[in-house]
């Protein structure tokens, strides 16, 4: 039950994504990836793709136009 | 405060965004006779900046056929195209302040650089071959019944493709 | 869909940070700045108060719900996700129909009509439109954003997006410098198809709108099969 955290600040679509497909797959069920982001994309497209992959997912923003995007691996 | 929330802050979902840019789009065709076009107001960016320096982009080749020259009026500055691009700008950025989310985000290192230079570069050539770009050649084309709409967006696909892998080689 | 324990992280992260900065009274200055612009165009150029205010709609709702038309053909390769792309295909259909009905009524009116005075985006196809599509699409996806993404995120303060603009630049006049050769070569023998003119404009308009039902059915197909089941 541990926390991953991933920085992609200033990284651009689809940068981020990937990212976090790629940490997931490392990650054991039940772990958390916490990715800060600040790009405003980022926000529909990462949680539209971990909401179908049937993780739970939910985001914060934390500063002007920077959010921290939270995702549990549930499978 | 509820619909400030919603309508200001939270990300609209996709199929609201795309049915407003196609009834956008319609009423720009209808009320003006044209519809939503972009990279061509680049290239008369450019040709303006080439004139301060004192060339004639103006007797290019380029200019003198399929209508590709300035509508009588118009300047390289002054056209249809400086006037809708800069209020797409203005309006993402009015968007983006009003969800107070505007943030000057630099460039992370010189791949990034250079990888965004060398897209620029291939997107803005490739307009001048297809006769306009995603909004021009695809958005605006497709509806409009031109088949080259159809095989713009085909090949884009084809070329994402490429895109994908010579990004997950050098980028990630 | 949340759960417990993001919801505890979300409440430690909120309480480090102070309410933050409101950007809302630079809204309010550029919302007017856009007034005065519009009113000046209003007194001046009525066809361009009409671009300026259509484009500030364009560029809102682009921001506003993250439209995104490299994402569109991105996901679905890379991570099978078809979201956006659907969206482009429903905002097909609806332009589809619109654009049929404004050159229903333009055409009605015009006796002996020429290709070129259809009004919409009609241009020759051929091997420079696929040449210049494969550019395009591998300039958008390694850049970060196709035309429209660009001008969208220059708005929202991305400096990348400004280099990306001026490789934009420099990409379209060495295309219109070396477009004579290309048009000698290639566009000059393609000629240009305007689907209505072998099927009748009705006829087209179903046709087309059903391909793009076709179209959606497809992508909605590979969506679902690449959710939940993969991985």
């Amino acid at each position: 039950m541990k926390e991953v955290r991933i920085d992609c600040m200033y990284e651009t679509c689809p940068i981020p994504l990937l990212k976090a497909l790629k940490e997931l797959k490392k990650m054991e069920i039940g772990d958390i990836l916490i990715m800060e982001t600040d790009h405003s994309c980022s926000i529909t497209n990462v949680i539209d793709w971990a909401k179908k992959q049937g993780h739970n997912v939910d985001y914060v923003e934390i500063s002007e136009g920077e959010w921290e995007i939270y995702i549990e691996k549930m499978r | 405060m509820q619909i400030y929330q919603k309508l200001f802050k939270k990300p609209w979902p996709y199929l609201m965004g795309g049915a407003l840019l196609a009834i956008l789009n319609i009423i720009l065709f209808a009320s003006t006779g044209e519809p939503w076009k972009i990279t061509s107001g680049f290239l008369y960016w450019g040709a303006a900046i080439l004139e301060f320096f004192g060339m004639d982009p103006g007797k290019w080749y380029y200019f003198s056929v399929y209508n590709n020259g300035l509508d009588s009026g118009e300047t390289f500055l002054n056209n249809y195209y400086s006037v809708i691009n800069l209020a797409v700008i203005m309006g993402a950025l009015i968007a983006a302040l009003l969800a107070s989310e505007f943030k000057w985000k630099k460039i992370k290192n010189k791949r990034q650089l250079f990888f965004g230079l060398l897209g620029g570069i291939l997107m803005g050539y490739g307009t001048r071959l297809s006769f306009g770009c995603n909004i021009g050649s695809y958005f605006s084309a497709i509806p409009s019944f031109s088949l080259h709409g159809w095989v713009f967006g085909i090949f884009m696909f084809i070329g994402a493709w490429i895109g994908s892998k010579v990004l997950f080689r050098y980028l990630l | 869909m949340t759960s417990g324990r993001i919801e505890e992280l979300k409440k430690r992260r909120q309480r480090e940070f102070k309410r933050k900065k409101n950007q809302i009274k630079y809204a309010v200055f550029c919302i007017i700045v856009a007034i005065i612009i519009y009113a000046f165009f209003l007194i001046h150029n009525v066809n361009y108060s009409i671009l300026w205010l259509i484009g500030l709609l364009l560029g809102f709702v682009l921001q506003r719900s993250r439209f995104c038309f490299t994402a569109s053909f991105r996901d679905p390769i890379m991570v099978g996700s078809t979201s956006l792309f659907k969206a482009v295909v429903v905002a097909f259909m609806i332009s589809t129909v619109g654009f049929a009905i404004v050159q229903y009524n333009f055409i009605q009116g015009v006796q002996n009509i020429s290709l070129n005075d259809i009004p919409g985006q009609i241009h020759p196809v051929g091997i420079h439109t696929a040449l210049g599509a494969i550019l395009f699409g591998i300039g958008m996806v390694v850049s970060g954003g196709c035309a429209s993404g660009t001008l969208m995120r220059i708005g929202e303060g991305f400096l990348l997006q400004i280099v990306v603009l001026i490789g934009f630049i420099v990409g379209v006049l060495m295309g219109a410098r070396h477009f004579e050769f290309w048009d000698k070569f290639i566009i000059s023998q393609a000629s240009t198809v305007y689907i209505p003119n072998y099927t009748g404009l009705p006829m087209a308009t179903i046709i087309q709108v059903v391909v793009l039902i076709l179209l959606y059915l497809l992508a909605d197909w590979y969506d679902k099969k690449n959710s939940m089941m993969s991985m």
